[in-house]
């Protein structure tokens, strides 16, 4: 027994010490999937027993795959737009903050401070408040009237994807501008010097030292919130649901349309096998070329 | 070119910027101080056009959510529940962070990976699964089980966080405090682990934020009894339309405290977000 310790106490110690977190984590887990899987080969109406389901096979992957009128593609399109879109615009508009914050600004830490309230509100209360103010007599339209003198449906078909995008740009360029700023801080002096001696413009200084120091931070970010917003829920589900038609309809909320407005539990199953195997694909592809980015710069 | 002249030239950016800075700012929160001013409002005034800026102030809201909705009981589960999930999330989550950081053993990065991926998957995407594990083993709605549920995300979320801090932090301190005698766990306990609360600190703080903001798998797994603050929205729901006065009131009620809090950690909370990109 003790020679048995000796020899694998450095294969010992770390297995015990992951234990708990293997107990409870993967544990659930994988039971949650085992779970997830079997639902996704049942025909069953959410909300009815269990043992009322029937074997179905994969057609309901089939479904979601191969018929035209399914929802699955055009709710592609939208969480493309909506994913692309969101995190664009947060890392344009949170970068130029940032590097604004970072000169002469009076008040910085007041500035940082304030800025971390949009991420901590709670999402649900935000969609809600959101859906007021966007509504035809509502804030947003007040403020374009003063300006344009027009008012606008941003619960119409063409301005709701528009309407939840601006939303997460709302929540979320904070996020940016402080990550962003905490790296423009932390800059070295030196390069800056140097190439002022040099006789360096802002300009240059911009491009030939400040973004390739902030690259990795930048990219980093960019993907951390990438992955974020395509898991995004609950403000859509607030705001409009995936409506009108199906105009905000992202992935995670299809899986709720299917699962619980279709109440056909087994397709919507089938389309959140497919939203995990995409999400977790896609983080191994980025990790992948980020870390090979790194490793060739 | 005068002095003055001079002068004028160099404030002119200066001034430019800081006003270009504070209208960021203001845009960036005045739809939130707009929701809390808007607690206050009476129904008329909440959906009033033009928007009512200035109005006659009024506690009705508050005396509804507190009397007829007793929102002090959500509260009161989303405290529970939030508390409970950080703290479990952090005393499961350390080991594993150290057996990460300072072993080397088989299977170590895959494991690593694992914990990054499963943080990844979206709730809504197993809600309904685990909606049919709680009904099974009798745990639907309680506080157990949402506790447990958010250890899904948590513990992956911290390890995955703590591992660069810890392995930011010199072994040879723990080294020096062995050759005092001290045991590994002695060193770990003396040298690491205070070092550590730093980083302890943010990814609580960030866990704690985000299990009190959490609405899709609460939403889903609880009905009365375990029911938090995010997912009373639905309250306000009714077929009249929305009760934008009480609404409101509640959004105040449930908001206020993280913000406070995220307000008085600041520090600790920008360090967190940056924590969490270094390493991602």
């Amino acid at each position: 027994m003790v020679r048995f310790w000796q020899r694998h106490r450095n294969l010992i110690i770390p297995y015990s010490l992951l234990l708990p977190a293997f107990l409870v984590v993967f544990m659930l887990a994988i039971y949650t999937c085992v779970w997830l899987v079997r639902m996704s080969l049942v025909d069953w109406a959410f909300g009815s027993q269990w043992s009322k389901a029937l074997p179905a096979g994969l057609s309901n992957y089939v479904w979601l795959l191969t018929n035209a009128g399914t929802p699955l593609w055009k709710s592609l399109q939208v969480t493309g737009i909506y994913v692309l879109g969101t995190v664009f615009m947060e890392l344009v508009l949170g970068f130029g903050l940032a590097l604004l914050l970072n000169g002469k600004v009076f008040g910085r830490s007041f500035y940082t401070a304030l800025l971390t309230i949009p991420i901590v509100v709670m999402p649900a209360m935000v969609g809600m408040i959101w859906r007021l103010y966007f509504s035809y007599d509502g804030l947003v339209n007040f403020l374009i009237q003063i300006l344009t003198h027009l008012k606008l449906d941003w619960y119409g078909p063409n301005l709701a994807l528009p309407a939840v995008m601006i939303v997460d740009v709302w929540e979320w360029t904070p996020f940016f501008i402080l990550i962003l700023l905490a790296g423009l801080q932390s800059l070295p002096h030196d390069p800056y010097e140097a190439a002022l001696v040099d006789g360096a413009n802002n300009l240059q200084l911009f491009h030939y030292i400040t973004l390739p120091l902030m690259a990795p931070l930048l990219i980093t970010a960019t993907i951390l919130r990438l992955m974020d917003s395509l898991r995004i829920f609950d403000v859509i589900f607030v705001m409009f649901g995936g409506g009108p038609g199906s105009v905000t309809l992202t992935l995670p909320v299809l899986v709720y349309r299917i699962t619980l407005v279709a109440r056909n539990a087994g397709r919507g199953s089938a389309a959140s096998v497919m939203l995990i195997i995409l999400i977790v694909s896609l983080t191994i592809l980025l990790i992948r070329l980020f870390k090979k980015a790194r490793f060739e710069a | 070119m005068s002095t003055q002249k001079i002068q004028l030239k160099r404030l002119w950016p200066i001034g430019i910027s800081n006003l270009l800075a504070a209208f960021a700012l203001v845009a960036f929160l005045f739809p939130y101080l707009f929701m809390v001013a808007s607690a206050f409002k009476n129904q008329l005034d909440a959906v009033a056009y033009p928007p009512a800026f200035f109005f006659k102030p009024t506690l009705e809201n508050f005396t509804q959510v507190f009397g007829d909705i007793n929102i002090l009981f959500y509260l009161k589960n989303s405290t529970i529940v939030a508390t409970f999930s950080t703290l479990l999330t952090i005393i499961i989550a350390i080991p594993a962070t150290y057996a990460l950081a300072r072993y080397r053993f088989p299977f170590k990065e895959p494991i690593a990976y694992g914990f990054l991926l499963l943080q990844m998957v979206p709730g809504i995407s197993v809600v309904f699964a685990l909606f049919n594990i709680a009904r099974m083993i009798n745990l639907y709605d309680t506080y157990l089980f949402l506790v447990l549920v958010y250890l899904l995300w948590n513990v992956p979320y911290a390890v995955w966080m703590l591992r660069g801090f810890v392995e930011s932090i010199p072994v040879d301190l723990e080294e020096a405090a062995m050759v005092d005698g001290a045991s590994r766990f002695g060193a770990f306990f003396r040298v690491t682990l205070p070092l550590m609360v730093g980083g302890l600190a943010a990814s609580s703080i960030l866990i704690f934020i985000g299990a009190w903001n959490e609405f899709a798998l609460a939403f889903f797994l609880t009905s009365t009894n375990a029911r938090t603050m995010p997912t009373t929205i639905a309250f306000f729901m009714t077929h009249a339309g929305i009760k934008w006065g009480p609404m409101f009131a509640t959004a105040a009620i449930g908001t206020l405290p993280v913000v406070i809090f995220a307000l008085l950690v600041n520090r600790y909370f920008v360090s967190a977000l940056t924590l969490g990109a270094v390493k991602g």
